[in-house]
């Protein structure tokens, strides 16, 4: 494929766009560095909060969590559009490979745990490995992890329970109620627990993955800067209170509790989906009322 | 500052989130996954008019090289009939050329047959006029007379027919 030559134009907007994605992140630390007092000691909260509005109902508190995934949000849109900017068919560019590449993955993905019916959520499953991913992987630059807040894999989780519900609904309410006298009618009190259980599960699985990770983290920094102060509590001077141990080891640490967790939660939450919504389907059922419909007309 | 509890609900923070990830689905809808999908069909478009212009490319060739040959199997065969008219023509002239030779060498013969048939015949009247001089000297001076030439000429005559009836 011939490879041509970027223009002035081309690289002025792939520049902004670039900009444009780090620098909800760069407002995001500000934010933080500039309104919250370092903590001192161990101190595991959850997001501290900028400041309140009042609302119907409850107050809502505008915290890290909700700067944050704003931030990864918008972030996560000019990365949409700096990928696919400028991708023709003609011309041969590395990000219009990376993006087909991711775009087939997630396709592969959701045609092989959802079967062809469910092709139009690949882009779905597609937003919340994206926004899953981001929002833990936003710890790395020492920013609050939307995904340690309850609330947002709240809101997630519940989304797509009312996907699992809506199509559980597609044969009919009838059909609905039935599937909870399975196989016989005593189970119904189980099966309406296993069905609220559904959205509950994935939020605190997600939810409790990254948090436990900050957790175990400071943690660890904690009592590594114990064990500094306890073997070179001795020497004199400055190097009395040198956290020698605190240099590389919480880095590697950081590698599986932030990295690798950060990224097979957000695998796990869509698998779930993918898995929970195709099965929630009835297909055969729904196929087969919907010949008797079309033999009907 | 305030923080909130590790374990915090809040109904509105639930709500921004749930829109959030419905709001991040249109993005990645519309900015990620449309013009993928629009450049890959588009390649894949062009791929097929690629492989199809090949393809037609490959059946005319195909219909070439059939032509070709067929027209190269034909050469041949043309080929063979001028040979075997050449061969056939020259049979024939060889034939001609050796029965006009056979024709003029037994035209040879023959004439050389009869030139010494000829020959022979004039030999043999010499011959026979030389006899009939000698033996008319012969008589002459056996008999030292002249009786009658035309007698004589007779007589000898009659001899001589009989000398020629007996050889």
């Amino acid at each position: 494929m011939p490879y041509k030559k970027a223009g002035k134009e081309f690289k002025i907007v792939d520049a902004t766009l670039i900009l444009m994605m780090v620098a909800p992140l760069l407002v995001a630390i500000l934010c933080k560095v500039l309104f919250i007092p370092q903590s001192e000691g161990i101190e595991i909260t959850g997001a501290h909060v900028y400041f309140t509005l009042n609302m119907p109902v409850s107050t809502l508190p505008i915290s890290e969590s909700q700067v944050n995934s704003a931030a990864v949000l918008i972030s996560i849109f000019f990365l949409c559009l700096f990928i696919t900017h400028g991708i023709r068919a003609k011309v041969y560019t590395k990000r219009a490979v990376i993006a087909e590449w991711a775009v087939e993955k997630v396709e592969g993905l959701v045609n092989e745990n959802m079967g062809t019916y469910f092709a139009g959520f690949a882009p779905f499953i597609g937003a919340i490995l994206l926004l899953s991913a981001f929002s833990s992987l936003i710890s790395l630059v020492g920013l609050f992890a939307p995904t340690s807040d309850l609330n947002v894999v709240a809101g997630w989780a519940i989304l797509v329970f009312m996907l699992i519900t809506y199509y559980k609904l597609k044969c009919g309410p009838w059909y609905y109620v039935k599937g909870f006298m399975e196989p016989i009618p005593l189970m119904l009190p189980m099966n309406i627990l296993g069905e609220v259980a559904t959205p509950v599960s994935m939020t605190l699985r997600h939810y409790g993955n990254i948090l436990s990770g900050t957790v175990i983290s400071v943690l660890l920094a904690a009592a590594l800067q114990a064990a500094s102060n306890a073997i070179f509590g001795n020497l004199p001077g400055i190097l009395q209170n040198f956290p020698l141990f605190r240099i590389g080891i919480p880095a590697v640490l950081s590698i599986y509790f932030d990295l690798f967790s950060g990224c097979l939660q957000a695998f796990i939450f869509a698998m779930l989906t993918m898995l929970y919504v195709s099965t929630a389907f009835p297909m055969e059922e729904y196929m087969k009322r919907k010949q008797i419909k079309e033999k009907a007309n | 500052m305030q923080t909130l509890d590790i374990i915090s609900i809040n109904i509105w923070q639930i709500l921004i989130s749930f829109c959030n990830l419905i709001i991040l689905f249109f993005i990645v809808k519309k900015f990620l996954f449309e013009p993928v999908k629009k450049m890959v069909a588009e390649r894949e478009a062009l791929a097929a008019g690629i492989i199809e212009e090949a393809n037609e490319q490959k059946k005319a060739a195909s219909a070439d090289k059939a032509l070709w040959e067929s027209k190269l199997s034909t050469a041949d065969k043309e080929a063979d009939e001028i040979i075997k008219k050449a061969v056939a023509k020259a049979d024939k002239r060889s034939d001609v050329i050796i029965g006009n030779a056979q024709e003029r060498a037994d035209g040879i013969l023959r004439q050389a047959k009869i030139d010494a048939e000829l020959e022979q015949k004039k030999a043999q009247e010499g011959i026979r006029r030389e006899i009939i001089d000698l033996s008319s000297v012969l008589t002459k001076k056996m008999l030292k007379r002249e009786i009658n030439e035309q007698d004589h000429r007779e007589m000898i005559d009659e001899f001589l027919q009989d000398i020629g009836d007996i050889s």
